[in-house]
């Protein structure tokens, strides 16, 4: 009988596997305490649905840091894709797909540049990426001459904006969804342990016969990829507005994904804990906005909240090691 | 009130009170004050020089579509002058010490006359000043009027009478009573101090009108949007939106169109810009008060003046008009992208769509 009866280290095990899923429930409580629109699934599916374009790039970004990367050039890969997509488009339904192909590839292919240049270079990730986000940013601005140009294709958003039941909408289904490709990609492909190994420790990788070069271009190109779908789920949720519209997107999405307990040094961390950290960044959010706090004030008390987060997870993890 | 958001509140009440919650600066006096620097005359013979003339564009950012408009303005009215020899651009994206360089440059390029809008006033305050006095004037285009020595004149767009005029339109239409809510551009820029600060004044009018909350919306549709959705959550009635930025207004609307709310709503005057002019068009209600992107246009027409010597004021207001949801139809463009401007261009001026 006693065998069914949890020990303290076995609970403490089990936290510190998922710590940032207790953080993720205390936050939640505060909100529920706050708020109950909280308990209504209308509203809870569309934070979902808000924080869909950050929760789809963090989870490409989430491999990348796992290697033991960076990719600061994210939110330019969303708003280079998110404009090039809707000027495909051109406001024709027969444009779709090829619009969708083409982003992806796009996407892909600033990603698959940021994994070539550091798998054979010396460069920084942190420098390359911050550069290449900076060259993506004229590229953007080359190509659309300054304004967002391009009209989306009639159906898209109104499919993506879609509730099912009047309750589910179709982007916050997207977004769980390139989750659950994350987590297929991590835990089950070759790649994904690949990424781990890297990460964990380069030398012994290159050593034990892992093709470090191919597993860091793919991470990037996976992380470009992500970066077109988070810019495609941009445009879905809110229309192509501006040609800098994922601009500052990179530093909630590296938020998400260090508060999910991927570690900028690699070879740590994970998909789950990245959707985790990313609904611990939307909800405070919410739970400031819904509270109605004055405007520096939400500012003040998000920060607070995060800090909390950050620092309830460092306190679960250090007491269970 | 549930004991957690009682001691929610009371902890972000006793934060404002040391003063976290930031003031606005703006008022009315303010724009009065400006409103009457603006008038006085500039000693133009200081100036005054034979063509053909060199204009430089020194653009703080040109990263928007509202920017690029007026930039082709300038391009357009430049095109009309044959004293105007060349038109030098240069773009400093948002950064405030590349636009100082930038500035620099252009002197180094025998420019006669400085065009620019500022990332930011202070930063470039001394290298204006430096231009004046190599007998270069400098005129500021569409932003708020720019009362610094290095700014011999401005062609300004006022934030406080384009909130005003969007504020009276909101209380027109909603009848002089109702909850409202302010959605703003970002936080301690002038437009989002002095837009508020016209609301409030104009609500001191308006007793039956409750100010239900001022959201800050960056400029930024998805941002707009989120917010708006919390606010529909907050209050179980909203008669109107005071949203004098269209790309805004339209992330507020799909909120409360989705909310299945929109019928309950008054929305307020956005700007020209064209996803919006869309909007109204489909729903016949808001109309536009216009944030004028010829603005570009009176800054070159001012420069030439003060170049030839003539009588020019240190301000030049340009003037945002209202147009009714009636007649959205002579400004509209639905086959052109949402992220652009209602305007006079001429076919070869226009930015490539």
């Amino acid at each position: 009988m006693t065998a069914l009866v949890p020990t303290r280290d076995g609970v403490l095990r089990f936290l510190s596997a998922y710590a940032i899923v207790a953080v993720l429930a205390a936050v939640f409580l505060l909100a529920v305490l706050i708020s109950d629109a909280f308990l209504q699934p209308k509203y809870l599916f569309n934070v979902i649905r808000q924080i869909a374009p950050v929760g789809i790039a963090a989870v490409g970004v989430t491999f990348v840091m796992i290697l033991g990367g960076v990719d600061l050039s994210i939110g330019a890969i969303i708003s280079l894709c998110a404009v090039v997509s809707a000027v495909l488009m051109n406001g024709e339904a027969a444009n779709l797909p090829m619009a969708i192909g083409v982003t992806c590839l796009v996407g892909m292919a600033a990603g698959a540049f940021n994994g070539i240049v550091l798998a054979f270079s010396r460069v920084s990730p942190f420098i390359l990426t911050l550069a290449t986000g900076i060259a993506i940013l004229g590229i953007t601005q080359i190509f659309s001459g300054g304004t967002a140009r391009g009209i989306v294709s009639p159906g898209f958003r109104e499919f993506f904006n879609y509730r099912i039941e009047g309750i589910v909408p179709v982007l916050s289904l997207a977004f769980l969804a390139a989750v659950l490709v994350g987590v297929l990609i991590q835990k089950r492909t070759l790649f994904g342990q690949y990424v781990f190994l890297t990460g964990s420790n380069r030398r012994a990788a290159v050593l034990g016969g892992v093709p470090v070069r191919g597993v860091t271009i793919m991470a990037y190109a996976l992380s470009g990829l992500f970066g077109a779908l988070a810019g495609l789920a941009l445009l879905a949720r809110s229309g192509v507005s501006s040609t800098m519209s994922g601009q500052g997107l990179e530093f909630q999405i590296l938020a998400a994904i260090v508060l999910g307990g991927t570690t900028f040094e690699g070879g740590r961390g994970g998909v789950v804990g990245t959707l985790a950290g990313v609904l611990v960044l939307v909800i405070a959010f919410n739970i400031v906005n819904i509270s109605g706090l004055p405007y520096h004030l939400q500012m003040v008390v998000m920060g607070l909240i995060i800090i909390a987060a950050s620092a309830m997870y460092g306190q679960i993890n250090a007491r269970s090691q | 009130m549930k004991l957690t958001k009682r001691l929610f509140m009371t902890t972000a009440a006793a934060l404002a009170a040391l003063g976290l919650a930031g003031p606005a600066l703006a008022d009315k006096e303010t724009e009065e004050r400006q409103t009457a620097a603006a008038k006085e005359a500039v000693d133009t013979s200081k100036f005054a020089k034979e063509g053909p003339y060199t204009i430089g564009v020194s653009a703080g950012y040109l990263a928007n579509s509202w920017v690029v408009f007026a930039l082709q303005h300038i391009h357009w009215e430049a095109s009309e002058h044959d004293e105007i020899e060349k038109v030098i651009v240069t773009d400093a994206a948002f950064n405030p010490t590349k636009q100082i360089s930038d500035i620099e440059d252009l002197m180094r390029q025998d420019i006669d006359l400085l065009i620019y809008w500022p990332v930011d006033d202070a930063a470039i305050a001394s290298v204006l000043e430096r231009t004046v006095e190599a007998g270069i004037p400098t005129v500021q285009a569409g932003g708020g009027f720019t009362d610094n020595a290095g700014t011999v004149s401005n062609a300004y767009i006022s934030q406080w009478r384009l909130g005003e005029m969007v504020a009276r339109n909101l209380m027109e239409d909603l009848g002089g009573e109702g909850k409202i809510i302010a959605m703003l551009p970002i936080a301690g820029t002038t437009a989002a101090v002095d837009q508020l600060d016209a609301l409030e004044t104009v609500l001191e009018e308006y007793p039956d009108v409750e100010l239900l909350s001022a959201e800050y919306g960056d400029w930024n549709r998805a941002k707009a949007k989120q917010i708006t959705e919390n606010l529909l959550q907050r209050f179980p009635q909203i008669d109107g939106v005071f949203s004098p930025a269209g790309q805004m207004s339209i992330g507020v609307a799909e909120a409360f169109e989705e909310a299945g709310r929109l019928e309950e709503v008054t929305m307020s005057p956005g700007d020209e810009y064209n996803g919006w002019l869309k909007w109204v068009a489909e729903n016949g209600q808001g109309g536009a008060v216009t944030f004028p992107t010829r603005a570009g246009q009176e800054a070159v027409k001012i420069g030439l003046s003060i170049l030839k010597g003539e009588d020019v004021t240190r301000g030049t207001a340009v003037e945002s008009e209202y147009i009714a949801p009636e007649d959205i139809g002579d400004h509209v463009e639905p086959d052109a992208p949402d992220d652009w401007w209602s305007t006079e261009l001429p076919e070869e001026f226009l930015p490539k769509q």
